[in-house]
Formats: C-alpha cells, sequence, structure tokens
C-alpha cells in the first residue's frame, strides 16, 4: 500500500456500473457464455501485456463447483482494473495479472462474484483488496487508514494478515534458532573485532 | 534437532595443505596459548572469489555521495527495506527525511525482525555485543559479511601507504585481546592465500608461562595486529620487539598521545577506526578528522531534535545502509556524537565522541561538555578511563595505561574543574568496554 492509487470513489462507482458482460456465467464445460480466459487476455492487452497460457491456471478448471465463483470474480477485478486510471498511470500488466489471480482466489471462498457489484459493503472490499494487491491504497489515505479499513471490510483480508502473521512467525522463530545455534556462536573471521 | 558442533570442513571449505599446514603451526608451536574456541572463515570457493571483488570496488568507489545530495541508491535502498524488512515494512514508507530513526533498543527488541524475508538463514553467524548502554545485542551476520571486512580494513590501511602482502606461510593478522574471558582461536585467510589468523588473549591465564606471549607473537611475526587501547598497552609491556607493517584500533577511543607511544614503540601506523558490530568499520581517524570508509553507506548526523544537522553541527551519527544484508540500517541511531565536513574530497567525521554527551559542571558553575574532558587529557598516555562527577560536584577518574600519571592527571582536571575535589584511581583493567563519562544529575 506504498503508493497512492486513484480514489476510491471513482472505482466504486466503476464497480456499480459493471457491464453485464463482466457478470455474465463464466464457461466451464459445456455450460456458461463467457470465456474468462478470453476476457482476461484482452483486458491485459490494454496494458500492452501478453498473457501466456500459464499465466491464465487461475481462470482454467472444469468443475463448475469449485472454480465458477473465482471465474467470475476474475472477470468482475478484471472489470475494475482496466478503469482508465491504471493504464494512464502506467501500471505494469505484470503487476495486474498478479492482483486479479490473487483477488480471484482470496476472495473466492467468502464472497459470490455478483455481490461485489451489488452490495455497496462488497464493492468497497474489492476496490480496496485489489489495490492493496498493486501495493495501493485509496487517494488521500495514510498506509495505515488504508490497511485498517482493509480489515475492517474484507475477511480475505483478514485470512491474509492472519496467515502472514503466521508465516512472519515461523521466520522470525527459525531466524532466532540460527542465529542460537553453535555454528552461528562460533561466529566467522574478522580481522578485527568490535 | 540436534545442534552439532560444525567441522573443519565447514570452518574452512577450501582448505588447501598450505592452510592445513598454517593451522598446525599456529595451534602446535611450543610457545602457544591455549586456544578456548574455534571459529574459521567458512567460505566457499564462489565466496572468496566474490569477497576479492567486493575488495577491489570498495577500493575504487567513490564517496558515496557529494555536498547537497544523497546517494544514487539511497532510494532503491529504502523502498527495499520497506518491501523487504518486516521491522521496516510495519513502519510503511515516507520521505526519507521523514522516516523514524531506529536506536539500539529496536536491534536488541527483536533481531529477527530486521533480517529481509528473501535471504537464507542456514548459515547465519551472530556478532554479540556487550552493551554497555544496557542493551547487549544479538545481531544476525553471514560469513561473507565478515570477510568483506577486510576489504575496509585495506582501505584504511592504503591511506597509510600499506599495501597487506601476508600470503602463503605467513600470519596476516593477529587479533589481540586482553580480558579475562576471550574468544580465542586460529583460522587463515582465503582471500590471502590462507595467510595465518590468530585470535589472542594476552591475560596470562591463557597462557602456559607469561613469558610465552611474547615468544609466540615474535614466531608469528604478524603483517598487522588489531586490538583496542587496553590489549594494545599490555602489548606494551611485554619485554618483545615486534615489527608488524600496521596497528588497528577498534572498540574504544585511542588518545592521540598513547597513539603516539605505540607509532614510536612499534615503528608502523596505527590505524584508529570507528567501528561497529551493526555496521562493521565506517571510518578512520585522519588528522583532518575519521575519514569514512563505506560506499554504500549513507551517514547523517542527526540533532536531538531529529533533523538531521548541516554540515560542520555536531549531532548523532545516524547510518543508512551498510554490507550486511542480513542487517540493512535506515536512520540507526549509534549513540556516538560528531560533525560532518565535506573536505573537497571525501566526508570526515570531526570532533568524534564515542558515545551521548555528558555535561559536568566546573566549581564555578560552567557547563563542560565530555568532549573538553576528553581534550584534556588526549596528550596522556591513557589506554582507558572513567570519570564520573558526583551530585556534589566530586570527581572521580579512574584510568589504566602507563604508570605515574597522577599529577599530570591531576593538573590537567583541576584546570578544567577548577577547584573541584577530584579522586583518581589506576586500574590495572577495565575488562573490556565501559561507559566512559557519567555524571549525577
Amino acid at each position: 500500500m506504498n503508493t497512492e492509487g486513484p480514489a476510491l470513489e471513482s472505482l466504486l462507482h466503476r464497480l456499480a456500473e459493471t457491464p453485464d458482460d463482466f457478470l455474465a456465467e463464466p464457461r466451464i464445460g459445456g455450460s456458461g457464455s463467457v470465456h474468462v480466459a478470453a476476457v482476461i487476455h484482452d483486458c491485459l492487452a490494454q496494458f500492452g501485456y501478453a498473457v501466456s497460457p500459464q499465466d491464465l491456471g487461475f481462470v482454467q478448471g472444469t468443475d463448475p463447483k469449485n472454480d465458477r465463483n473465482r471465474q467470475g470474480i476474475a472477470l468482475v477485478a478484471a472489470w475494475l482494473l482496466t478503469d482508465p486510471w491504471f493504464r494512464q498511470h502506467t501500471v505494469a500488466g505484470g503487476a495486474v495479472l498478479k492482483a486479479l489471480s490473487i483477488s480471484a482466489f482470496e476472495m473466492a471462498p467468502y464472497v459470490m462474484a455478483r455481490k461485489f457489484v451489488e452490495d455497496p459493503d462488497r464493492r468497497e472490499e474489492m476496490a480496496r483488496f485489489a489495490l492493496a494487491r498493486l501495493d495501493m491504497r485509496p487517494a488521500g489515505e495514510s498506509i495505515a487508514q488504508a490497511q485498517d479499513r482493509l480489515t475492517t471490510v474484507s475477511t480475505a483480508e483478514r485470512v491474509r494478515v492472519f496467515h502472514a502473521a503466521q508465516a512472519a512467525e515461523e521466520r522470525a522463530r527459525a531466524i532466532r534458532e540460527a542465529l542460537a545455534r553453535k555454528a552461528a556462536e562460533e561466529s566467522a573471521d574478522k580481522y578485527t573485532r568490535e | 534437532m540436534i545442534d552439532a558442533e560444525p567441522t573443519d570442513e565447514e570452518r574452512y571449505p577450501t582448505l588447501t595443505e598450505h592452510g592445513a599446514q598454517m593451522l598446525q603451526r599456529l595451534r602446535e608451536h611450543p610457545c602457544a596459548p591455549v586456544f578456548r574456541n574455534r571459529s574459521g572463515n567458512r567460505l566457499t570457493r564462489e565466496e572468496v572469489a566474490a569477497a576479492k571483488t567486493f575488495a577491489a570496488q570498495v577500493a575504487e568507489a567513490p564517496p558515496a555521495w557529494r555536498p547537497g545530495a544523497r546517494p544514487e541508491w539511497l532510494e532503491e535502498f529504502v523502498t527495499r527495506c520497506v518491501a523487504e524488512v518486516p521491522f521496516y515494512r510495519r513502519r510503511g514508507l515516507a520521505d526519507f527525511a521523514a522516516l523514524p530513526t531506529i536506536s539500539r533498543a529496536d536491534l536488541s527488541e527483536d533481531i529477527a525482525a530486521f533480517v529481509p524475508d528473501r535471504l537464507p538463514i542456514d548459515r547465519l553467524i551472530n556478532f554479540r555485543t556487550s552493551g554497555t548502554t544496557g542493551h547487549p545485542l544479538l545481531l544476525a551476520s553471514h560469513p561473507t559479511v565478515a570477510a568483506n571486512y577486510l576489504a575496509f580494513h585495506q582501505k584504511a590501511l592504503r591511506r597509510f601507504g600499506i599495501e597487506l602482502q601476508a600470503g602463503r606461510g605467513q600470519v596476516g593478522v593477529v587479533l589481540v585481546g586482553f580480558q579475562r574471558k576471550c574468544f580465542t582461536y586460529v583460522s587463515v585467510t582465503p582471500t590471502m592465500e590462507e595467510a595465518g589468523l590468530a585470535k589472542l588473549n594476552l591475560h596470562p591465564d591463557d597462557w602456559r608461562h607469561p613469558d610465552d606471549r611474547g615468544r609466540y607473537l615474535e614466531a608469528l611475526g604478524a603483517e598487522v595486529l588489531t586490538g583496542d587501547p587496553l590489549s594494545f598497552a599490555e602489548l606494551l609491556r611485554l619485554p618483545v620487539r615486534l615489527r608488524p607493517r600496521a596497528l588497528l584500533s577498534t572498540s574504544m577511543t585511542l588518545l592521540p598521545s598513547f597513539r603516539a607511544q605505540l607509532e614510536a614503540h612499534f615503528d608502523c601506523p596505527v590505524l584508529d577506526i570507528y567501528s561497529m558490530n551493526e555496521a562493521g568499520p565506517i571510518a578512520v581517524a585522519t588528522e583532518r578528522g575519521h575519514a569514512l570508509l563505506q560506499h554504500r553507506m549513507y551517514v547523517e548526523i542527526v540533532k536531538p531534535d531529529g533533523l538531521t544537522a548541516t554540515p560542520g553541527e555536531r549531532g548523532e551519527i545516524t547510518l543508512t545502509g551498510g554490507f550486511n544484508p542480513w542487517l540493512p540500517l535506515l536512520r540507526y541511531r549509534t549513540g556516538d556524537y560528531a560533525a560532518l565536513e565535506w573536505s573537497g574530497e571525501e566526508w570526515l567525521l570531526t570532533g568524534f565522541e564515542g558515545r551521548p554527551p555528558v555535561t559536568f559542571r566546573s566549581a564555578a558553575g560552567e557547563l563542560l561538555n565530555n568532549i573538553e574532558v576528553t581534550h584534556r587529557l588526549q596528550r596522556l598516555p591513557l589506554a582507558q578511563w572513567t570519570l564520573h562527577q558526583r551530585r556534589d560536584g566530586a570527581i572521580h577518574l579512574r584510568w589504566c595505561g602507563q604508570a605515574g600519571l597522577e599529577t599530570e592527571l591531576r593538573r590537567a582536571l583541576e584546570t578544567l574543574f577548577d577547584a573541584q575535589t577530584i579522586t583518581l584511581e589506576e586500574v590495572a583493567s577495565f575488562d573490556g568496554k565501559v561507559i566512559q563519562y557519567t555524571c549525577e544529575s
């Protein structure tokens, strides 16, 4: 969240006006109408980014039960992040792809895609979560304000923060253990000692 | 998990037959001390090559920044710290001057939070400091960092016309300590064709016979001796004639008069290096001030109000950058004080004092900065001292070094403090770092 992004209101407005094409049923197996991978491809082309088949793993899948909502969220997020502001501020296509992928994977267990358009609170969640994945925060907010509001509105973010804290604690414990090992205590040669 | 002792293969990964002979010579000399510990360079072949490359870069590098500018690498360094280092990430990104400073207390609280996310930790080593300020430290480092110290020592020595030459079959350095308890061992330096390295304690308890100290040092004939004023004072007392090419002094204030005495005795330059475990060698004393050594270290002087001082203005030495990737420093307040001045070609720390300022009072009520005490005492060959002023104004000076200095010490202090009660106490040793100046408020 180190960089200021667009105003939150503009993103909320864009989400509220998501075109029906981005809310249509993802094509999985024989059902659904939207080829999500193709949509993502076209969106990223606007950033001058050529998507490879491997990049699109997050919108592949053959099990409607497991894959539909993730793909639906990817569509909504793609609409959001093709807001002209991001292109005008030369956000990299690779960063957008990563934000799309993380948003789709991490929010899918908790919220149905359509809610990110229809429900005001969920619109705010989508806007803030996707921005954060671009290391951005809404214009006019401090990092602390933005982080605080995001964890308030987003279950996915709370889970992410929880896992990050766990990973950080595990890493810190490993470092402390490594520093206490006999090999670390022996240190290594220096010409002087302080 | 079993925490096994490292093997010699781990201590000396590139050891050759020549290096092994050197280790044997250092360990098995008839006058060798009791080596209480084991350690090594731990460098792989690739890391030896990298250390040589690093030394070449250090030798060629221009000053890290010029007056009116900041280092070119600074912005990217700050961004990377905030992205990858847990402690800095929690604080977030801001304009450099608005970044909060950090202190020894922050490092002491949780050093793990200063290790960047992506760095491997399987070969960590630690540097421990005693903590005369109440914050003992355990710092994360790596064998490559320890090896890279040498590049800055070489740069400092070059100023005095000395290019290190020790190589195969010779002893490059003896690190001399003088404490009741001291980490001692032998090793070889692979970047110098496995020249020998010995870390010794001159305390008689570490030797079969006290006279062995001189005999052993003579036999080694080390190119460089490193230590602190205390251990060098003990060296002066040994009945031997050593001919090192240079002495490197770290850790404690080295007074000019004692330095001159050492230079006369050993007939070689004595370098006073400002160095700390948190940052390695930072500067070397010259006639004009302490010249900065690191091209990836941005040094600011920060005033008590937290603002950066202008050149020539005195304040706390504050560091950003460094060569230890496992401990990236971002506005680290060292607890040491100086002004920073541009000489026309390099940055100098002037009026350096290795600890926070303490204000004393003369009998007439005049306030005296501790730097004035240092100025008064610097012409005397003291190895180490402490000065304490009681609430009633009485002065107590403890010192070690050359005997028979009472009259001169008393005269110097009486001149400075007027007619305060002054007591002098000569001690054999302080056994390590001390808080030099204290005052009851």
